[in-house]
Formats: C-alpha cells, structure tokens, sequence
C-alpha cells in the first residue's frame, strides 16, 4: 500500500472532489476552488515524505527513490497549474464546471504517475491513455468557442492514432519476445529486422505524444485552441512525464540497439530544435509562439536523452524540473493578461513594462531562463544537457544545438523587447492581479532562483539516477 | 477450432486492417468515420495480440489481456472522441474536417 | 469441436432454415395488395426516406450506455474466478463498483439520463 502513496493519494482526492462536486448545490460551485488547491497541496507535501519504494502486481509497478522524485516534480507542476488556473475558472464560462477542470486534471495525474512507474507495456499502455484522454475533454472545455473544441478533436484524434501505431509496435515486441514485462523484453530483445520494425512504431508513437519533429503538426493548434491553462499543462507537464518514461523506456527496455536509436534521435533532435525555432519565430499569437518553443525544448532534451548515461537521465530530469518553473512562469503571466484583457497576441505586449512592470520583470525571468542566459536556472539546465551530449563525442549537435539556443535567444528577447521598449498608443492597462496569480508566479520565480543558484538539487538528482542505467 | 488456421494468416489480416484504418484516418472527411478507422487500427492491434497469445506463447495470458484493457479504453477514447463531435455538431451543424479549419499555419 | 463438425453443423443450419422458409412460402395461403407492399408504419402510408440521421441527443445515452458496457469485461473474469479470489477479490470488485457507481451519480445528477 505505501509503495503506492502517490497514486492513492491522488485517486483518494479525486473522489472526495467527485463527491463534492455531486453534492455541491448548483450555485456555489466555486467554493471547490480553496479545498482542491490545499488538498493537492497536501498531497505535494506528503509525496516528499520518504518511504519504502519496491515493486508491485508481480513486477507491472515498481518506484524507486528517481521515480518517486519525477512524481514529486509531477506534483509540484500540477499544484502550481491549478493555482495559475483560478483567476480562468472564476469567469463566467467556466463557473459550472469548476470541479471538473481539478477532477479530470488530477485523472491525467494519476496516469501518469502510473505511466512513470509501469514495469510492464500494459501498465504503460494504460497509464498512457488515462494520461491523454482527459486531456482532450479539457482541451475542449470552453464548450462555446469553436477554436476549443476543434483543439479536442485534433488531441484526440491524433492521440488515439499515435497510441494505436505505438500498440502496433508492442503487439509485435510481444509476438517477438512473448512478454510484455520490461526486464524480460529486454532480456530476450535481439534486434531481428521485425523487432526493429516494431521499435520504429513504438518510437513514432512517443514522438507523437512528446510531438517531436516529423510528428509535431498537431500541438500547434491543440495548443492555440485549448485554454490556456490546457496549454500550459499540455506543453509542461504532460510533456515531462512523457520524456521521463521515454528515456526510461529507451534505457532499460532497448538497451540493447541503443547504437541505433541513438542515430534516430541525433537525426530528430536536431529536426525538432531547427524546426521548432523557426516556426516559433514567426507566430504572433503568444500560445502559439509558446507552443513552438516548447516543441524546440523537446529538442534540446533529446540531448540529455542520446547522453545515454548516470549523467543523461540526470540532466533531462534537472532540465524538466527548471522547465516545469520557468514556462509556467511565462504561462502565467500570459494566463493573466488573456483572462482580464482577453488579448493573446504578441503585438499586444507593446509598452507592457510602463502598465504593470512586476508582471512584465516575471515574464522577462521566466523567458531569461526558457533561453538559458547564464545566471539563470535555465542556462544550467541547458548548459548539463549539452554537458551530456559533449561528453559521448557528439560534438557537431552540441554545435547545432548551441546555434539554436542563440536563434531562440533572439525571439524571446522579441517579447521582452516589446514589453520594454516599444511604444504602443493602446498598451494593456494596468491591472490588479489577484492572490491566487501572485502565488503561483512567486512559486515559479522562487523555482527558478533556487534551482538555478543552488547545486545541491543536482548534486540530488544525480545521486539517485545511479539505479536507472 | 481453429488449429489449421496458421499464424500468418492473422498476421496478414491484422496488418490490412491497420493499413486501411491509417488510409481511413487521412482520407475520409466525416469524423465518425474517422473514429471508426481508429477503431479498426485498434481492433488490428487486438488480432495481434489474441493471435500471439494462442498460436505462439498459450502458458500465459498476457495477450489476452492487453486485448481487454485495449477494448475498455478504446470505448472510453470513442466515448470521449464521440462527446466531442456532438459539441462540434451543436456549433457547426455537421461534422465534417473540412469545417475545421480556424487554425492553420 | 474439430473443422469437420463445425463444416457439418453449418450445413444442417442451413438446410433446416431452407426447409422452414420453403414450408412457409408453400403452405400458407397468399393474398396481395399494393398496401402490404408498402413500408410498414402503423398502418398509414409513409413519410420521407427510411435513411433518417438520428437525433445528436441519442449519441449522449449512446456513450453513458458504451462505457458502463465495457466495464463487464472487466467484471466477467472476477466473476470466473470468484470463488478462488476470495474475500480480497470480493474488495477489489466493491471498489471497482464504487467508483463505477460515482460516475453514474454524476451522469444522473448532470441530467445527463433525462431525454430533452
């Protein structure tokens, strides 16, 4: 019972909500709001309190001191997401359906802690899907905006697809090695033309869901379309648990081609990071341009993954941790200004320091760190991911990648440039931010200073990824 | 029952299935018909794994119950997929992709 | 059952359905007019196209009805096995009807059961 704590605690708060939100009378729906954000608070706390790790249902569950690490991580998203997300649930679209947003969001939690600790295919599989699914319904939550809804059939559509193709691949995975547990697969994986084949499918799938290059056509509109909280959860957490299970997958399960996925990923890394920047530069709508500068983040943890080591897993979770702070910093404060002026465009930005410049010098930390200017968290999150790509001789995509981090440097700095500099004859006016969004942005701000200054949280991370390779 | 019937033969078959239910999934333009390939790219994942189970590993049953937890999710995914096209009908009186075009690059 | 006998038993299906639809075409004494020939729909004669759409709202009971029906095949294995999974067993499928049972409450209590 205690191995599980997370996801119990979790399902746990899940139901109570349930049933509040049954019994809830019709109007007073928004009083949710205070009892889910100090319930996942709690839960948060009590997901640091250590216990016993070990392994469940006959080797399909198992944590270690890492995994329960990447949860924590996991949690500390979610909790700050559902803080961001109250000054959008208080408006008036929203106010039937409060308990819902907190209820679908803690399912996909729930899978994806679940995703994160699977021993076996099915584990994952499942995990996967109750990671995703949810995740369309919210996507298409603002039920009168076309935009929203075309976002939730795109998410699902092609998350059903990319699972279906990655459950291809493991029908064949198991049809080669008559299992589905990971150590077993691995055991008795010998790189046969069909293995291979269903290695491909399984990699297209991930990719799909992480949305790396070939596959990333979707997560632009998904991203733009859903609300913006939506968004921010898509591209932060639910893309972090899918790159912790992937590296994990890749290091365990396929150990054994690593010289060929290797290639893959060299390929797709520089692809995602190229294409990702470019596409970004040229977005006007501020979810859009988030989107694609998150799918260029995916590219730069596939560095941390091809280091392939102690040092690979340890980076792409130090990185994903710095993320997790630094992009809901940049979401938070573009939540804030959509919710009370309902403007999502960049040239919008125009003269923001003059109006509200607490806000404005968050958005400028948040994106410093996103673009990795040295004193920053980001740049050290970088900075080991390129460490670890360095370090296995792969000096030409450290060169590409580094190029990139100076290419993205120049379109956040747009915005930061628009924010100071610019002159706007209409700038958004000055507004009072309510408790819940200061609390939020100061979590992240505190993330990012702390993170980025002091090393004992890597010295940590790198300490407990010994287990995984 | 089944003893003649070789192990290629649902292999063969599971992968037109797959094939078709992709060309469904980029050709057609109504979206339940979308999500009835969808479901026959997974229905052809289920051959697979019922098909391996019985013919190649039969001691243990962990094909069979991938299959099962794949039909459960797919009627979930359907049911969710299905919930939203109905929204997308009440604000655009039908549900073709063609429609769906508010965003593009 | 070997292919020989499945074969064998499609045969006599076949055949004993052939018999019966003959019987009843030779025995029975016939009458026609242009009414019977029509569609039937109570009696009077019929309206419009046969290949309606359906109501979007038939879709909401539609996907209630798919995921509760789904969810036997998860209780079908523990119903196999019941006697053997024993009082932990017995648990696990109370919990798994509980958080069945909330999400029907909640359909109920949404409205979602009631035909608009």
């Amino acid at each position: 019972m205690l191995i599980m704590r997370h996801e119990l605690l979790l399902i746990a708060i899940t139901v109570i909500l349930l049933l509040i939100e049954i019994f809830l009378p019709h109007d007073k729906k928004h009083k949710i709001i205070l009892p889910a954000i100090l319930l996942m608070a709690l839960v948060t706390a009590a997901g640091f309190i250590p216990g016993p790790t070990g392994v469940l249902f006959g080797g399909m569950y198992g944590t270690s001191a890492l995994i329960l690490l990447m949860k924590n991580i996991l949690n500390i998203g979610v909790l700050i997401v559902f803080i961001q997300s109250v000054s959008w649930l208080k408006l008036d679209d929203q106010k039937e359906k409060i308990s819902e947003f907190f209820i679908l969001l803690l399912s996909t939690l729930i899978g994806m802690d679940y995703m994160i600790s699977s021993g076996d295919f099915l584990m994952f599989y499942l995990g996967l899907e109750l990671a995703t699914i949810p995740i369309a319904t919210l996507a298409a939550f603002e039920r009168y905006k076309e935009k929203s809804a075309e976002a939730g059939v795109k998410l699902i559509f092609m998350s059903a697809l990319s699972s279906g193709i990655l459950l291809y691949g493991l029908s064949m995975i198991y049809g080669t090695t008559g299992t589905v547990y990971f150590p077993e697969v691995a055991a008795t994986f010998q790189s046969t033309p069909l293995q291979i084949l269903a290695f491909i499918f399984f990699f297209a799938g991930m990719a799909f869901k992480i949305s790396l290059v070939p596959f990333h056509l979707w997560a632009a509109d998904v991203y733009e379309g859903a609300p913006i909280n939506v968004t921010s959860y898509l591209s932060v957490i639910s893309k972090g648990a899918a790159v912790f299970i992937f590296t994990i997958i890749l290091y365990t399960v396929f150990a054994k081609i690593a010289l060929m996925w290797r290639d893959v990923i060299y390929v797709i890394a520089i692809l995602t990071m190229t294409m990702g920047n470019l596409f970004a530069m040229r977005q006007r709508n501020i979810k859009r341009f988030l989107a694609f500068s998150s799918i260029a983040q995916a590219g730069f943890i596939l560095l941390g993954i091809i280091g392939q080591s102690q040092l690979g897993m340890t980076t792409v979770i130090y990185f994903v941790l710095i993320y997790i702070f630094s992009n809901l910093g940049a979401f938070g404060v573009a939540t804030i200004i959509s919710n009370k002026t309902g403007k999502e465009s960049i040239d919008d930005y125009d003269g923001f320091y003059r109006t509200n410049p607490m806000l404005s010098l968050t958005m400028m930390l948040a994106l410093f760190s996103l673009a990795g200017i040295p004193p920053i968290a980001g740049f050290f999150g970088k900075f080991f991911l390129f460490a670890a790509a360095a370090k296995q001789g792969l000096y030409i995509l450290v060169l590409i990648a580094v190029l990139n981090t100076i290419v993205s440097l120049y379109y956040y700095l747009l915005i930061i440039k628009a924010m100071f500099l610019n002159r706007s004859d209409q700038p958004i006016g000055y507004f009072k931010s309510d408790g819940y969004t200061r609390l939020g942005l100061a979590i992240c701000i505190a993330g990012i200073l702390i993170i980025g200054f002091a090393s004992p949280v890597y010295e940590f991370i790198l300490k407990l990824s010994y287990g995984i390779y | 029952m089944f003893e003649g019937v070789p192990l290629t033969w649902f292999l063969i078959l599971a992968t037109i299935m797959f094939f078709v239910g992709i060309y469904g999934f980029l050709v057609r333009k109504n979206l339940i018909t979308i999500l009835m390939s969808l479901e026959l790219i997974l229905n052809s994942v289920n051959i697979n794994f019922v098909a391996f189970n019985k013919l190649l590993y039969p001691e243990h049953l962990e094909g069979m119950f991938f299959t099962v937890f794949i039909i459960a999710v797919a009627a979930a995914e359907a049911s969710v997929a299905i919930a939203i096209i109905i929204n997308i009908y009440r604000r655009l009186v039908n549900i073709d992709v063609e429609n769906m075009k508010e965003m593009k690059y | 059952m070997s292919a020989e006998s499945l074969i064998l038993f499609f045969i006599v299906g076949a055949f004993l359905v052939g018999i019966a639809l003959l019987f009843s075409s030779y025995i029975p004494p016939t009458s026609t007019n242009p009414q019977k020939a029509e569609t039937y729909e109570c009696g009077i004669p019929t309206e419009g196209l046969s290949w309606l759409q359906f109501n979007v709202g038939y879709y909401l009971f539609a996907i209630i009805f798919l995921v509760f029906d789904v969810e036997t095949v998860f209780i079908f294995p523990w119903a196999k096995v019941m006697k053997e999974a024993g009082m932990r067993g017995f648990v696990e499928i109370v919990i798994f009807f509980f958080i069945l049972g909330i999400g029907l409450l909640y359909a109920w209590k949404k409205g979602a059961l009631k035909w608009e």
